[in-house]
C-alpha cells in the first residue's frame, strides 16, 4: 500500500513582531468560510465559532503596560493528536499536509475537539444553519458548505482557495507558483504578519523565513509537529 | 427409551440404584435428575470429561482471525493517513482481535456447552415437575418391552413414587 | 460458617424454593406503584433526551473546551459499575468460596442491566446521533470503514463483547433456577420459562457439563471485564491533555470500577434482603465478607489515587499540577468528600466486624462509596478539559437540566430493569443455595457434632 505524495506541503508563517492585533485576518476567515456570526449570549456561553482567534495577553503593570497578540489557527500538525482520535475518519491528514475536516462524515463526538492541545477546533452546539436569514444568505460562499448543527469544524487553510489555484495550475500544465495560493486571512492581514505556501519548496517566501531564527512553534514539547511557525524575538519582550 | 422413577429423597433414590444395578442394569444406564446438583458417586458415578471446550477454543480461533480482519484488514482495503500513525498499528490491532477472540470464544463455550449437553432435545423426554421441588429422579435407559417392564417393577419395590415414562411415537 | 447453614438445613426444598423464589408472585400494588414511578423518571429523561435530539447540543452544559461532560462522567461510572457481577461473581466462581451463592444472581443481573445503561451513552451524547451507524463496520457504498485506530471504536467492540459476554454468564447462571421455575409455573408463564429453559431436566450428565461450562465463562470473562475498563480508561489516556494522558489510568479505572461494583453489590443485597425478606439467606456472614473484600479494594483505590497525585505534586509539571490544583480548588467540597466516601472512611469503618455484620452500617457506607465515585469520574472528565495547553481558551462547565434529567432517567432505567428481572426471573442462585444443602452434613467426630461441607478435590 503506497502512502500517496503530493509536491506541495502547505505552511504558514505567523510574524508577531508585525501583528497589531487588528483583528482583520478573523473577519476575512468568517467571510470566506461562512463561519457562523454567533453573538454575545453564544460567545459568553464560551461556543464562539471563530476559526481564528486572536489572543490578547496583557504584560507588565500601568503605565508600563504592554499587550502581546497571538493569532492561533489549526495549526495542521503533521502528527495530529486530533486525526487517530475519530471514530469515523471525519479528521484525517491530506497528502498535502493539510489536517482534513469531512463535515458530513462528522458523528459529532468532540473527541477530536479534546484532543486538539491548541484548542483550535470548534463544535456547532446551536444551529447555525439559521444564522443568514434572507438577504444576508446572499453574502455565503458557494464554495463551501454551511455547517450543520452536531458537527465539528475548524480552520482548512482555504482549502477551497487551494484547490481552485490547483485546478487552474493544472489546466495551464505547471506547478502553483509561490504566492499564488492566499487563504483569506493571509490575503487581508494589513502588515503581512501572515504568509502562507509551499513549505517543501525551499525558496518559496515561507520556507525562508520559517527558517529565521526567530522562529518558534507552539506547545512543540508535545511532539505535534506543527505547520505554522511563529517569528518573535528582535526585542525586548516575548510572549 | 427411558424410564424414570420419581423418589422421595436422597435415601430411597440411592437404594433404587443399588437394585438397578443388582438386577443387571449397568450404571452407564443410569442416571440421576435434581435440581440441585450432588457430589459425583452420591446416586450415580458419571464420566466427568467434557469436549465442548474445543468449541469454545475453535471460537476463539474464528474471533481472533474475525478481529484481525476487521482492525488491520479493513485498514488496508481502506487506508486513510490519521497522524503519524501507521495505516496497520499494532496496539489498535491487537485490543480489536482480543475483544472478538474473547466473544467468540465465550459464544463457542455457550453453544458447545448445550451441543454437549444435547439440548434443547429433539423429543419429548421424561420428567416430572416434583424434581424442581427436590425429589429426586432415577431414569434408566432401556429398551422397549421387557426390559422397561422390568426396570419399571425394580423402581416400583425401591419405593418410586410415580413412575414417568417416554411416549412410544 | 455455621449460622447460614443450619437455618437452611431445616428447611426442605421446597420451602427453600418458596423463599428464594419469592420475587416472582404476583406483584403488588406497591410493586407497580414503583415501576410507574421508575417508569415515569425514565420517560421525561427520554423526553429530554428527544428535546436534544430535535433541538440541538447547545440544550447541554458542553462548550469549548469542555466538550465532554456529565454525559461521559455517566458513561465511565455505569461501565464501572458493570464490573460488579463479573468481580464477585467470577471471582467467587472460581474461588470456589461458599458465601457466594446467595449474591451470584443479583451481582450478574446488575452487570447485564448496567453495562447496557452505559452503552446508551456514547449515542445519547453524539452531536449528530442519527448518523451513529456510521461506527458500524459493514461493508458500504461509501468506501470507508470505521477508523479502529481510534479508542472510541475499541469502546463499541469491548462493551459489544460485554454486553453479550455478561448476558451469556447471567443466562448459563440462571439456566438450572428457570428449571425450578418453570417447574412450578403454570399456563403461559411455564411456556416461557419452558422455552430458556431448554429442556433442561437436571440429569447427573448436565450438571457435569454445566459445573465446567460455569467455570470456563467464569474464567474467560474476568479478562475481558479487565479489558472493557481498561479500554474505556484509553479513552482518556491516550490523549495529550495533561490531566487525562496517565499511565495509571486503566488499573486505576479498573480498581474503582471493582470498588463500585462491590459496593452497588452490597447496597443490592441489603435492599433484596429487606424487600424479598431473603435474611435466611443474606446473613451477617455474606455481609462481613464482602466487607472484607470491599476494604481490600477501597485500600487499592486509596494508593492508586495517593500514587497518582504524589507523581503529579512531585514532579510539578506546569501543566499538570494547574490541572490538578484548578480542580481542588474548584470542587474543594466534592473532592472531600470523594476521599472520605471512598478512602478514609470504608478503611477506617471495615476493618471492625461489627460494622461489616451490621446491615444498616454497610448500607451507608455502601451507598456512600458510590455518591463519592460518581464524584470522582466527573473529577476526572471535566477539570482537565476546563484547563487544558492553552489558557486563553479555558472555561468552565456545569451539567443543564437536560444532562441531569437523562442522568435520573439512567439510574432509573437501571433500577427499573432490575425490578422487572426480580419479578420475572429467580433473584436469588436457587440451585446454587441448596447445593450447599445437599453437600452439608453433621458429622460426629470425637466429643462433638462437627459441621462440615464436602468438596471434591
Amino acid at each position: 500500500m503506497e502512502k500517496i505524495t503530493s509536491p506541495y506541503k502547505w505552511g504558514m508563517v505567523i510574524d508577531l513582531d508585525r501583528c497589531t492585533g487588528c483583528g482583520a485576518c478573523v473577519v476575512a476567515c468568517q467571510a470566506e468560510n461562512n463561519v457562523a456570526i454567533c453573538g454575545k449570549k453564544e460567545i459568553a456561553e464560551g461556543r464562539n465559532m471563530h476559526w481564528l482567534r486572536i489572543e490578547r495577553f496583557w504584560v507588565g503593570e500601568y503605565p508600563a503596560v504592554r499587550v502581546r497578540f497571538l493569532p492561533v489557527l489549526c495549526q495542521h500538525c503533521h502528527d495530529a493528536p486530533c486525526e487517530p482520535v475519530c471514530p469515523v475518519y471525519a479528521s484525517y491528514h491530506n497528502p498535502d499536509g493539510l489536517n482534513g475536516q469531512v463535515y458530513n462524515r462528522c458523528v459529532g463526538t468532540r473527541y477530536c475537539g479534546n484532543n486538539c492541545p491548541y484548542a483550535v477546533r470548534v463544535f456547532n452546539f446551536h444551529d447555525h444553519e439559521h444564522a443568514w436569514p434572507s438577504p444576508l444568505d446572499n453574502q455565503l460562499s458557494p464554495d463551501i458548505t454551511v455547517r450543520s448543527r452536531g458537527v465539528m469544524e475548524k480552520c482548512s487553510f482555504c482549502i477551497q482557495r487551494i484547490r481552485r489555484v490547483k485546478e487552474d495550475a493544472r489546466a495551464e500544465g505547471r506547478m502553483i507558483k509561490d504566492g499564488e495560493v492566499q487563504p483569506a486571512c493571509v490575503q487581508t492581514c494589513p502588515t503581512e504578519a501572515l504568509v502562507f505556501g509551499n513549505i517543501s519548496d525551499p525558496q518559496s517566501r515561507v520556507s525562508r523565513l520559517s527558517r529565521s531564527p526567530r522562529r518558534f512553534r507552539l506547545l512543540e514539547n508535545l511532539g505535534t509537529h506543527p505547520s505554522i511557525y511563529y517569528l518573535k524575538g528582535g526585542g525586548r519582550e516575548h510572549v | 427409551m427411558e424410564t424414570l422413577g420419581i423418589f422421595k429423597d436422597v435415601e430411597t433414590a440411592t437404594r433404587a440404584v443399588d437394585r438397578l444395578v443388582k438386577a443387571g442394569f449397568s450404571e452407564e444406564t443410569i442416571t440421576s435428575l435434581t435440581s440441585a446438583p450432588y457430589p459425583d458417586g452420591v446416586i450415580v458415578k458419571t464420566d466427568q470429561r467434557i469436549w465442548f471446550h474445543w468449541i469454545s477454543a475453535a471460537g476463539g480461533i474464528f474471533g481472533a482471525c474475525a478481529g484481525f480482519l476487521l482492525a488491520a484488514g479493513t485498514a488496508y482495503v481502506y487506508p486513510v493517513q490519521t497522524g503519524d500513525k501507521p495505516i496497520i498499528a499494532y496496539f489498535p490491532t491487537g485490543i480489536v482481535t482480543y475483544e472478538l477472540t474473547m466473544l467468540f470464544s465465550m459464544l463457542g463455550a455457550i453453544v458447545g456447552m448445550f451441543v454437549e449437553m444435547k439440548l434443547p432435545p429433539r423429543k419429548e423426554r421424561p420428567y416430572d415437575p416434583a424434581i424442581g421441588d427436590g425429589s429426586i429422579g432415577i431414569s434408566v435407559s432401556v429398551s422397549p418391552g421387557d426390559q422397561a417392564s422390568r426396570a419399571e417393577s425394580v423402581l416400583k419395590e425401591a419405593g418410586a413414587l410415580r413412575i414417568a415414562r417416554e411416549e412410544t411415537p | 460458617m455455621s449460622e447460614p447453614e443450619h437455618a437452611l438445613a431445616a428447611k426442605s426444598a421446597g420451602q427453600l424454593n418458596d423463599e428464594m423464589l419469592s420475587s416472582l408472585r404476583t406483584p403488588t400494588w406497591r410493586w407497580y406503584g414503583l415501576a410507574f414511578f421508575l417508569g415515569a423518571v425514565v420517560a421525561w429523561g427520554t423526553s429530554a433526551f428527544i428535546y436534544q435530539m430535535m433541538t440541538d447540543l447547545s440544550v447541554t452544559g458542553l462548550d469549548r473546551p469542555v466538550m465532554w461532560g456529565i454525559y461521559i462522567a455517566n458513561f465511565v461510572f455505569w461501565v464501572g459499575l458493570s464490573h460488579s457481577g463479573t468481580m464477585v461473581s467470577a471471582i467467587l466462581r472460581l474461588s470456589q468460596a461458599n458465601w457466594r451463592r446467595p449474591i451470584l444472581r443479583a451481582a450478574e443481573a446488575m452487570t447485564v442491566f448496567s453495562i447496557t445503561v452505559a452503552g446508551l451513552f456514547p449515542i445519547i451524547h453524539l452531536g449528530r446521533n442519527w448518523v451513529v451507524y456510521y461506527f458500524i463496520p459493514y461493508p458500504n457504498q461509501r468506501g470507508l470503514w470505521p477508523n479502529f485506530r481510534s479508542a472510541l471504536l475499541w469502546d463499541a467492540t469491548a462493551i459489544t463483547t460485554y454486553i453479550i459476554g455478561s448476558s451469556l454468564f447471567l443466562y448459563l447462571g440462571m439456566l438450572p433456577d428457570l428449571a425450578v421455575v418453570r417447574d412450578r409455573a403454570t399456563g403461559w408463564r411455564k411456556k416461557i420459562y419452558a422455552v430458556l429453559a431448554m429442556g433442561w431436566r437436571g440429569t447427573a450428565r448436565e450438571w457435569v457439563v454445566f459445573r465446567k461450562a460455569s467455570t470456563l465463562m467464569a474464567a474467560l470473562i474476568i479478562p475481558v471485564a479487565v479489558s472493557v475498563h481498561s479500554i474505556v480508561a484509553w479513552d482518556f489516556a491516550v490523549t495529550v491533555i495533561p490531566g487525562w494522558h496517565s499511565t495509571i489510568f486503566p488499573p486505576y479505572f479498573v480498581i474503582g470500577a471493582i470498588t463500585s461494583g462491590v459496593a452497588a453489590v452490597i447496597t443490592l443485597m441489603i435492599i433484596i434482603r429487606r424487600v424479598f425478606h431473603l435474611e435466611d439467606y443474606l446473613t451477617p456472614l455474606h455481609f462481613d465478607n464482602m466487607g472484607k473484600l470491599l476494604l481490600v479494594i477501597c485500600l487499592l483505590w486509596a494508593y492508586a489515587y495517593f500514587v497518582e497525585v504524589q507523581t503529579t505534586w512531585y514532579a510539578h509539571e506546569p501543566i499538570e499540577w494547574e490541572v490538578w490544583s484548578f480542580m481542588a480548588g474548584k470542587y474543594t467540597p466534592f473532592l472531600i468528600l470523594m476521599l472520605i466516601g471512598n478512602a478514609v472512611l470504608p478503611i477506617f469503618a471495615l476493618c471492625f466486624k461489627k460494622i461489616r455484620r451490621s446491615v444498616r452500617a454497610m448500607l451507608v457506607i455502601t451507598v456512600l462509596i458510590n455518591i463519592s465515585m460518581f464524584i470522582e469520574r466527573y473529577l476526572i472528565v471535566v477539570p482537565p478539559l476546563s484547563h487544558k495547553n492553552m489558557p486563553f481558551v479555558w472555561g468552565s462547565y456545569s451539567p443543564s437540566w437536560v444532562e441531569l434529567s437523562v442522568t435520573a432517567a439512567a439510574f432509573c432505567g437501571f433500577t427499573l430493569m432490575y425490578v422487572l428481572f426480580a419479578k420475572f426471573f429467580p433473584m436469588v442462585a436457587v440451585t446454587d443455595v441448596r447445593e450447599l444443602g445437599v453437600r452439608h452434613s453433621d458429622i460426629r467426630r470425637g466429643r462433638t457434632e462437627v459441621h462440615t461441607i464436602s468438596e471434591e478435590e
